[in-house]
């Protein structure tokens, strides 16, 4: 049967025009008869006639009902309605283009902003068990600040926890491969060998590691190492014969036993990990070893949930371990364990921001809707007796509005189809402009996802804005919009007055709500720019390199000493250094600190930013020394332990009293050999530098000489007279003077690291304050539109007032008050959304409250004088027609 | 009494199966016209049922679209082109069973107003 029911519905649709001309015939027919019966009966032909059509009844709606019981009468209506809505679309070209235009940018705008946020924050992870995976943390359990664990803990948080099928502990790490042709530079992991069958995936060729690969004892042979595709591509040209090869990585040999398939990333960083060795490279130097040592924190973990498995319940039970564990061993005092998803710890910091944009852009949609749905109440006004008509030949209130739905839908789709092209061509843009290192940015691009969603939302804004304009139009009086003097201040007219007031109410509230949301951004973002760095950016070329284990005679000082030796030599350097942490990276490394004369506990005791330096890196970022003296060549592990701490450390700590000679313990970097790190005197005070980021806060920050705490991997910076850029190639040739197996890589200036620092906040300032800006464009356009038509309508009344003597003055108010009324009611009603809803901008701002009263007032104050332009335009023309012309007028 | 179409009426669904089963019984002897067949539905029951244009083309298409009818264009007795219909094999079957339908439920509906 529904064979059948299918080939007549199909059949009925294309014969559609056959199909009403018989149906025409057969009921002309029928009536011809029933007056021929009529005439019969002695009626005169006339008389015959009208008593068969009124025994008939209406016609249309005889035709209608008959049309609806045919097979496929809905869809065959739709596409009736549709060519019938496009039809009138391009007989009122204007109308349609405007209409079309803003939704095409409305549309494209939250189609692009949609993409971006599904690819970056959405999308699941691109590994068989994505579902399943979650991130481990180590934190503080007073703040919750924390992630990183230790070995020791992670292998009791597997050996304990029931809720994990398995769990695996990884850090990238910094490689150079020596190979025939000059040494390069890698980016990579070390991992425990349950990784891979974690995630679910195998290598293209050869294996993945053997948990017996983790073990400390494994470190006496070579390590086992698996390279990434383009790696294996790159350096192997594709050899599957590299299986077994021994190979040399950071001095040491590892045996290649595996390569991961194409496209294959983990961690996944906007840097690609080109290869994976195990984690017993952290395992050799016995008790001093990392894998060790249960105070150092240095691990992700991941996790695997089993299959019947919640992260709550995950997180439940992980909080009982970190317990027990904090009970069992003083190093874990005070600590606790977070268990996050891994998606969402992926998007990690743009999260936020772009949620918020989502939802910015979502709300420039609506104001667009509002815009169009006024536009159409408009329109319907010209189309009043086009309704009476359709009313008056039998269409039913419901015909009525599904037509006019239908018309609504045809100039959404429209827009919705030039938004596509908006949004795919504003794809690029917004990927070059969105910082590089946000992950998973450049997975960014059309696909389904963003196909399905433009049709949702077109079809969606369609009904939003034509459901008030259709249920208006469609209540219609039979005899009023037909009878020639229908006046313009009829009953109907004023239901859309109010409907146009009640419009214009929400645009304006959803325009101030974004524009306060942009001004706090915006001033948010003058902070951050204006923010005393406590350094100087300009003409600092930075770059890292990591000191070479052949050279193991020689300590790390001595390496990069060296470097930094030559280096200054170079002509056009005035100064240069070196450090473990550049500032506005984001990567400082956090230690306990003890101070002197209060023991306390290794789990209680307070944390600092901890930084390792060569003398003279103060005075070439031009970091303020407040008090004391720099470090020199004497102070290594010979003479006393010293450090440097920053304005903030010493106001905290050492408050009213002279920080220097006072002595602090650093929990890492000690140089002087294993036992307990030592206590440490305060030589010098320097000002509080910026971290970058939103952080209002300073935090405190210890600076150890790279002589008394070697550490093998450092950035050099050199302050140069000129174009900072300039310098690269004889830097690099420089240190390949000194070593040829030792690449540099990361080299940026300072001023780059700052702009990228900047770039998040940035986007997300412009294009807040870009939808801002179009929200009040098209508010603007809304409360213009209401004034404009509240003059038309009352236009005889304005006549007869200005003729009987009224001051322009007083007329014209009365007419602004119309448009000011609901412009001022939609500002109270913005500002109270916004005083509720700027609270999810709290996370983004710098130094700006989320309720600070001066952007308040400004945005208010600002769509107040724009509203009341908006409407003083309109409102004079009207006062200032010839009364004559008006009273003509109807 | 008149068969009324309208939407939402609780009797809809009985009414339009009874003017079903009244059009399938005029059209169970010969082929007829729209008018005809109206006219026939108020002979045989004696002017109980007028039924009306707006009720009966909508139940003729959609006994066609059932497939109950089917129809084509003749020459009726006034010299008027106009539009047959006739019953189908299926038609006939369906005649066949709403009768027997309607029978049971008569009969049923009879002995309960009966029954004291």
């Amino acid at each position: 049967m529904p064979i059948r029911r299918f080939y007549r519905c199909c059949r009925n649709i294309l014969r559609r025009g056959r199909i009403a001309e018989d149906l025409d015939e057969e009921l002309r027919s029928y009536i011809e008869m029933v007056a021929d019966e009529k005439e019969r009966a002695g009626r005169t032909s006339e008389e015959a006639i009208r008593e068969a059509c009124r025994e008939t009844g209406k016609l249309e709606q005889v035709k209608e009902r008959v049309l609806d019981v045919k097979a496929g009468a809905s869809v065959d209506r739709f596409f009736q309605d549709l060519g019938y809505g496009l039809r009138m679309l391009r007989r009122n070209p204007g109308f349609a283009i405007i209409a079309i235009t803003i939704l095409a940018l409305g549309i494209g705008a939250t189609t692009a902003i949609f993409s971006v946020v599904d690819a970056v924050v959405f999308k699941p992870l691109p590994f068989p068990n994505a579902d399943r995976l979650v991130r481990i943390n180590s934190v503080l359990a007073a703040t919750g600040n924390g992630d990183v664990a230790s070995y020791p803990d992670f292998l009791d948080w597997r050996t304990r926890s029931r809720a994990f099928e398995r769990m695996a502990a990884f850090r990238t790490n910094d490689f150079t491969l020596v190979g025939d042709r000059e040494a390069v530079h890698l980016h990579g992991a070390v991992v425990s060998a349950e990784l891979f069958p974690l995630l679910g995936v195998k290598p293209l060729i050869g294996r993945s590691f053997l948990s017996k690969e983790d073990e400390p004892s494994a470190a006496s042979g070579a390590n086992p190492l698996i390279l990434s595709y383009s790696l294996w591509q790159r350096e192997f040209s594709s050899d599957t014969s590299v299986l077994g090869v021994s190979i040399r990585v950071d001095g040491h040999a590892f045996i290649v036993v595996g390569v991961m398939p194409q496209g294959f990333q983990f961690p996944i960083e906007a840097e690609p990990i080109e290869l994976w060795t195990t984690i017993a490279v952290d395992a050799t130097g016995g008790a001093n070893a990392m894998t060790a040592q249960r105070g150092a924190h240095y691990l992700d973990v991941e996790g695997l949930l089993k299959p019947n498995a919640s992260v709550k319940q995950a997180e439940a039970e992980m909080a009982v371990i970190a317990t027990t564990l904090s009970k069992e061993h003083p190093e874990n005092k005070a600590r606790s364990a977070r268990v996050v998803p891994e998606v969402e710890g992926l998007a990690g910091k743009v999260r936020a921001p772009l949620l918020v944009l989502l939802g910015a852009v979502c709300c420039v949609l609506l104001i667009v809707c509002v815009n169009v749905a006024s536009l159409l109440l408009g329109r319907a006004v010209g189309r009043r007796k086009e309704m009476a008509i359709r009313a008056a030949v039998g269409a039913s209130r419901g015909r009525v509005i599904s037509q006019l739905l239908t018309e609504s839908l045809a100039l959404s789709l429209l827009g919705g189809a030039l938004g596509l092209v908006v949004a795919v061509s504003s794809l690029g843009l917004l990927r070059r402009i969105l910082p590089p290192e946000i992950p998973r940015l450049e997975s960014v691009g059309i696909n389904g996802h963003l196909l399905i969603f433009a049709l949702v939302i077109s079809t969606a804004s369609g009904i939003v804005f034509g459901l008030a304009p259709a249920l208006q139009g469609s209540r219609v009086t039979l005899t009023e919009p037909l009878s020639e003097n229908w006046g313009r201040s009829s009953s109907g007219g004023k239901a859309q007055g109010r409907l146009r007031g009640a419009l214009v109410i929400g645009e304006v509230a959803l325009a101030v709500t974004l524009l306060l949301g942009a001004g706090l951004l915006i001033q948010s973002f003058l902070h951050l720019i204006h923010v005393d760095l406590g350094f100087d950016p300009n003409h600092v070329l930075t770059f890292e390199v990591n000191s070479p284990p052949e050279n193991a005679g020689a300590s790390p000082h001595q390496f990069f000493g060296r470097i930094v030796q030559q280096i200054s030599t170079i002509p056009g350097v005035s100064s240069a250094s070196a450090d473990a942490t550049l500032p506005l990276t984001g990567d400082a490394m956090r230690s306990s600190i003890e101070l002197e004369g209060q023991p306390m506990p290794l789990g209680s005791r307070p944390s600092a930013n901890f930084n390792v330096v060569e003398p003279g890196f103060f005075r070439t970022l031009r970091i303020k020394l407040i008090q004391g003296r720099d470090f020199t060549e004497y102070d290594n592990v010979k003479s006393t332990p010293v450090v440097i701490v920053n304005r903030a450390l010493a106001q905290r700590f050492f408050a009213n009293q002279n920080p220097i000679g006072k002595h602090v313990r650093p929990g890492i970097g000690n140089g002087y050999g294993p036992g307990e790190p030592p206590m440490r005197e305060i030589i010098g005070v320097i000002g509080d530098i910026s971290q970058g980021g939103v952080d209002a806060e300073a935090s405190p920050e210890v600076y150890a000489p790279l002589a008394q705490s070697p550490f093998g991997t450092m950035f050099i910076a050199l302050r140069t007279s000129g174009d900072a850029k300039a310098m690269v190639n004889a830097v690099r040739r420089q240190v390949m003077m000194i070593d040829k197996n030792t690449p540099i890589y990361h080299v940026k200036t300072l001023d780059q690291y700052l702009s990228q620092s900047f770039t998040l906040p940035r986007v997300v300032t412009l294009l807040l304050s870009g939808f801002g800006s179009i929200a009040l464009i098209l508010a603007c356009l809304g409360v213009y539109g209401v004034v404009s038509y509240v003059t038309l309508q009352r236009t005889r009344e304005v006549g007869i007032r200005i003729a009987l003597g009224a001051p322009q003055a007083q007329v014209l108010m009365m007419i602004m008050a119309e448009g000011l009324r609901p412009a001022l009611l939609g500002i109270v009603i913005g500002v109270g959304v916004a005083f509720k809803l700027t609270g999810v901008l709290a996370s983004l701002l710098f130094r700006v409250k989320p309720t600070d009263l001066a952007t308040f007032a400004a945005v208010s104050a600002l769509l107040a004088i724009v509203t009341l332009m908006a409407c003083y335009i309109p409102a004079r023309r009207a006062a200032k027609t010839d009364p004559m012309c008006s009273l003509r007028y109807e | 009494m008149s068969i009324a179409q309208s939407g939402g009426n609780p009797r809809r669904d009985l009414l339009q199966g009874t003017l079903a089963l009244l059009v399938l019984k005029a059209l169970a002897l010969e082929e007829m016209h729209g008018m005809g067949i109206s006219r026939r539905i108020a002979q045989i029951t004696n002017g109980t049922f007028e039924v009306k244009a707006g009720s009966l083309f909508p139940a003729l298409h959609r006994m066609e679209e059932a497939g109950w009818l089917t129809s084509f264009w003749g020459e009726a007795e006034t010299n008027r082109r106009a539009k047959f219909y006739r019953l189908t094999k299926l038609g006939r079957r369906q005649l066949e069973t709403e009768t027997e339908q309607w029978q049971r439920i008569s009969l049923a509906i009879a002995s309960a107003l009966r029954a004291t």
